[in-house]
């Protein structure tokens, strides 16, 4: 189905919190303030990697408006975060590491004093060398970064005998792609609001995607006792994993305790570039090989993963890596290995995609020289070896099955992409130049192709990775039927989708629901909003609850109305008589009540047997066709048609699966074409988000559809797969393919480098008549 | 690493403000205060060199908005005269400007995005020596009014320029706006402008080319060829050789190619961190060869 407002009828439906967005009434943690409160701001690393000989910070503690200084000394439990390896230090104490290291942080009347505070600061440095590249990092004799080596993680995953598998190859290609530092760019940069209460607690106002992880890391570093910390973390301002980490949390809730004031920070866009998380570069070298009839045979990888100053996720980005780099094919002999490696640069972390996109980029584009080699149709090499139903996972392990590979390559096959390219051009949703440009004749420098990719995206934290779900179901005492979650909403449409999912389900009206989240004080652990995972786990637990939820709800209406349970259903506003007519209100219902009426589901993401960490058991499979306008006066790419199927199993929420896969494919579009994070010694060259380029609506005035394939085999328990990444993982490999196509190059780097695609039109060798043919 | 230091150093003070009335007035606080004032207007530039720490926030602002009349465009004498506390999102929607500077009305079209244009001037464009405005100007004919302190004397945009570059401009002299000559020859006058940037907007320019000619259709002939290039931070500049081999000459196929050997060639740019000289280069040759080779298949 093709899913747009027309084809989803009643089922799309108005964000319940999206009028307060698009107005602007809506208030963002960021937003909010409190009386008396401080501003607090953080001393960053002048260097890129130093040892640091003394920290002075006496002037600042004496200047105006101060009423705190506090470095390394100051922490009282463990000066270290990071959620897998909590070893980034709040506060530096004898060394830097990057230039988003903290080493001090002030609490200040205003901003300007405490700016001013800052500058105070004497910090002393004795340079060290500086490792900016992941290769020169892992030699021996580079310094190392941190006592165990300067790899954070080095994965290998084997089957078959490769080597010997290439030398009976027809065709083997071989290439390194290169992927850029792409920065999450949310709108809300990162901040919060910290409040030590009277009773001794402390309470976070600060965007996460996981409450309670922030809860327990604050914990630690705060040696106070988790349950003295609450954590609010909705709503949010854009997120796409990187927020997931601790950013400002430390140095707010440090500041708040000392001074016992409410204290406030919020990065600057230049603050929030320098110390925030970004994707991992990667450099992916892949030998690929298949035999006369396009059947691949060996496959052997080396990932090498910029991991930047600390861990954070960087081994389990590499994990996922290690794993997509397979991908959906059948190959018999596999060898990868994989390395995330520490240097000077910004640190990389979690990012929508989570090493998928930077992999994806790299298969594909193998299959795409692989089909070159043998003259034949790319899209039928794909065919040839494309996993069925049955097969084993990327790394061997069972997975749920579905026969999602095969629809998505067969609905892709009869888009009018992919059959005519040149008819399908139709611009009703494109900008309104479009028109114009289908009737005029097109220059001789505007070449068009058509490409097109596939992938299968694992959700979940994956196999050895705690990955707790569970949520609760409340008839509270006003009536309001609650549903209490501990996810976070960063625009991704969760509160959207849990209404929809409780009309739908259970029949309630939007009006009788109270959607609680994002508060650890109140909420049950349903695990991360990460991975691809919280509309697959709210299912699945509005499954588990549904029964006992509704049969309480029923047993309460017969009871106080004398009607048999049996002749009762939900329905908006109360309990109706099964014949119809509201029997009684869920408010009428309540005032019976002398406790809430509670349910509660706790479970477990559902994962692989096989006892590989990090190896996923649920996937969204999806292909994707574009295509593109290059202009060869300038190199530059437009992509003008986009159409994405995706086989996710149902659509939960028609509005918020679109709007994840516009939204997805757009963050590809500036991996693809203009986003990266450019360092150089240390530090960043686009600051800001005058040089680093996310695509613009200009750039996105290009159509973009999405087939929804809803179908899951009938023995499926698992509902609706997530469809958060899925969207931004395969357009890098398609829009390489298109380009292939319409100029004969081959692009192994992101961005696209226009040099690369540009061409020389006129000469006084070559008029342009005669290159145009 | 001196500039990541520099991003903490932001604004420790909220600078003075002065609103002069007049040049003279204007002309005269600068010279009192000089390095600790600076002249501002939209202030959109600025503000990204305070921000980024490229530029020292001054003590003192002199802020130009309330000089009478350097806000509008007149039509007289034959020129259009306009102030350089034009907008560029007036410049953009402005007819007289679509009229006697089509180029220029298309260069503002290109600049950054609509809340920058409503408050980013024509004057401030200019006053940065590499604004996207100015290849348009160069290839108009356009004259820029400065005011030394004493008279208001009007000067082609290409010696200014050259003024500009040299460093040769005091500090207090004030771009006061630019007239462009109406031009009232036979034939049409051909006067465009592109941009190229990293994405397809707000984007800062790369190359952005400029070139306006008369053109004779009976005997295929330019006549007053003006091509002019500049991009980024670098030196907009008239391509003297190119219009060399245009002026006079009648337009070829064949000649497209040594045109646009002599933009590539004659186009000083720079390399920077996301594109290099030469890509610049090719990218103004082949934006002029584009438009001539248009101009050919129009006939």
């Amino acid at each position: 189905m093709l899913l747009n407002k027309e084809s989803s009828g009643s089922r799309w439906r108005v964000r319940p919190d999206g009028q307060d967005k698009v107005s602007g009434r809506l208030q963002y943690l960021t937003d909010m303030s409190a009386e008396g409160m401080l501003t607090g701001r953080v001393l960053r690393a002048q260097q890129a990697h130093a040892r640091i000989l003394s920290i002075d910070t006496t002037a600042a503690l004496a200047a105006p408006g101060v009423h705190a200084v506090i470095t390394h000394k100051d922490v009282p439990g463990l000066n270290g975060f990071g959620i897998a390896l909590p070893h980034q230090p709040v506060f530096c104490s004898d060394r830097v590491r990057y230039t988003g290291d903290a080493i001090a942080a002030i609490a200040a009347e205003s901003d300007a004093e405490a700016e001013y505070a800052l500058s105070l600061i004497r910090v002393e440095y004795e340079t060290l060398p500086l490792l900016e590249d992941a290769e020169e990092a892992m030699k021996p004799e580079a310094v190392l970064l941190h006592e165990e080596g300067n790899v954070l993680h080095h994965t290998e995953y084997r089957r078959g005998e490769p080597e010997p598998a290439f030398r009976e190859c027809a065709h083997v290609v071989e290439e390194t792609y290169f992927t850029p530092r792409q920065m999450h760019t949310y709108m809300e940069t990162e901040g919060g609001l910290f409040i030590p209460e009277d009773n001794g607690r402390l309470t976070v106002y600060s965007a996460t995607q996981h409450g309670l992880m922030d809860r327990r890391q604050l914990s630690r570093i705060l040696a106070l006792p988790e349950e003295d910390i609450r954590v609010v973390s909705s709503p949010i301002g854009g997120s796409f994993g990187g927020k997931d980490e601790l950013n400002v949390q430390p140095y707010g809730a440090l500041l708040a305790l000392r001074t016992r004031k409410p204290v406030r920070l919020h990065n600057s866009r230049y603050e929030s570039v320098r110390a925030g998380l970004k994707r991992h570069p990667m450099k992916i070298t892949m030998k690929t090989g298949c035999d006369r009839e396009g059947n691949l045979v060996a496959h052997k990888v080396r990932i090498i993963s910029d991991t930047g100053a600390y861990a954070t996720l960087g081994a389990e980005v590499l994990n996922f890596a290690t794993e997509h780099v397979v991908g959906p094919y059948r190959i018999p002999h596999v060898e990868v290995e994989g390395f995330a490696v520490y240097t000077n640069n910004g640190v990389s972390g979690e990012f929508r995609g989570f090493g998928g996109n930077q992999a994806i980029f790299a298969l594909e584009g193998q299959v795409d020289r692989l089909a070159e080699r043998l003259g034949l149709d790319p899209w039928e090499l794909r065919r040839r070896n494309l996993r069925q139903y049955g097969d084993p996972g990327p790394l061997g392990q069972p997975i749920a099955q579905t026969h999602g590979a095969v629809q998505v390559w067969e609905a892709l096959k009869a888009s009018a992409l992919l059959r005519a390219p040149e008819t399908a051009e139709v611009p009703e949703t494109a900008a309104e130049d479009n028109g114009k440009r289908a009737e005029e004749k097109r220059p001789p420098w505007i070449v068009t192709g058509t490409g097109a990719a596939l992938a299968m995206h694992g959700a979940g934290l994956g196999y050895g990775i705690p990955d707790p779900a569970g949520g609760r179901l409340v008839l509270a005492l006003d009536g309001k039927i609650e549903a209490v979650f501990g996810y976070e909403e960063f625009g991704q449409g969760l509160i959207a989708t849990m209404e929809q999912m409780l009309v739908e389900q259970f029949g309630f009206a939007a009006d009788d629901l109270r959607i609680i989240i994002g508060d650890t004080d109140v909420v049950p652990d349903s695990g991360s909003s990460t991975a691809s995972r919280s509309t697959s786990m709210m299912w699945m637990a509005l499954q588990r609850l549904r029964p006992e939820f509704t049969a309480e709800l029923l047993e309460k209406a017969a009871s106080s109305a004398g009607e048999p349970a049996g002749n009762l259903q939900l329905g908006p506003g109360g309990v109706w008589r099964r014949e119809g007519g509201l029997l009684i209100s869920y408010t009428e219902l309540a005032r019976g009540l002398k406790e809430p009426l509670v349910c509660q589901t706790v479970f477990h993401y559902p994962t692989t047997p096989q006892p590989r960490v990090g190896a996923h058991f649920l996937y969204t499979y999806s292909a994707i066709a574009v295509r593109v306008e290059l202009n060869l006066l300038t190199g530059r790419v437009r992509i003008t048609d986009q159409y994405h199927v995706v086989a996710a199993g149902p659509v939960a929420n028609p509005q918020g699966y679109l709007g994840q896969i516009e939204g997805g494919s757009s963050m590809a579009v500036g991996f693809t074409l203009s986003e990266d994070a450019v360092m150089a010694g240390g530090a960043y060259v686009t600051k800001n988000m005058d040089t680093y380029l996310v695509p613009t609506i200009i750039d996105m005035n290009g159509r973009i559809q999405v087939e929804a394939i809803e179908d899951l085999p009938e023995h499926d328990t698992y509902g609706p797969r997530g469809i958060g990444e899925i969207g931004s993982v395969h357009l890098a490999p398609a829009v390489a393919a298109a380009i292939f196509q319409a100029v004969r190059k081959r692009v192994n780097k992101l961005p696209v480098e226009p040099e690369l695609l540009q061409e020389t039109l006129f000469t006084t060798q070559k008029a342009v008549n005669s290159y145009a043919g | 690493m001196e500039t990541m230091g520099a991003i903490q150093d932001g604004p420790l003070f909220t600078p003075a403000l002065r609103q002069p009335r007049s040049l003279r007035e204007a002309w005269e606080l600068k010279s009192g205060l000089g390095d600790r004032a600076v002249y501002v207007s939209g202030g959109t530039l600025l503000r990204t060199q305070w921000e980024a720490g490229t530029a020292a926030v001054p003590q003192v602002l002199i802020d130009l908005r309330k000089i009478a009349g350097m806000g509008d465009m007149i039509e007289a004498e034959g020129y259009l005269t306009a102030g350089s506390l034009v907008t560029l999102a007036a410049c953009r929607s402005s007819s007289a400007l679509a009229s006697a500077g089509p180029a220029a009305a298309e260069a503002a079209r290109q600049i950054a995005a609509p809340a920058v244009r409503n408050l980013a001037t024509l004057g401030g464009n200019i006053a940065s020596g590499y604004g996207d405005m100015l290849p348009a100007l160069l290839v108009h004919d356009a004259e820029i009014a400065v005011y030394d302190g004493e008279f208001l004397s009007v000067q082609p945009v290409e010696a200014w320029l050259e003024r500009r570059w040299s460093g040769s401009v005091p500090p207090g002299e004030l771009v006061a706006g630019i007239r462009l000559p109406r031009r009232e020859t036979g034939g049409a006058r051909l006067a465009i402008c592109r941009k190229v940037g990293r994405r397809e907007a707000f984007t800062a320019s790369l190359v952005t080319a400029a070139l306006a000619a008369d053109w004779d259709a009976g005997s295929r002939t330019l006549r007053g060829v003006r091509l002019a290039a500049g991009g980024g931070s670098g030196r907009p500049q008239r391509l003297a050789a190119a219009e060399a081999l245009l002026e006079d000459a009648e337009l070829t196929h064949g000649l497209l190619g040594a045109v646009y050997e002599a933009v590539e060639s004659g186009f000083a740019s720079y390399d920077d961190p996301f594109a290099s000289e030469a890509y610049k280069q090719k990218t103004a040759g082949n934006l002029i060869a584009a438009e001539l080779w248009r101009l050919l298949e129009s006939e």
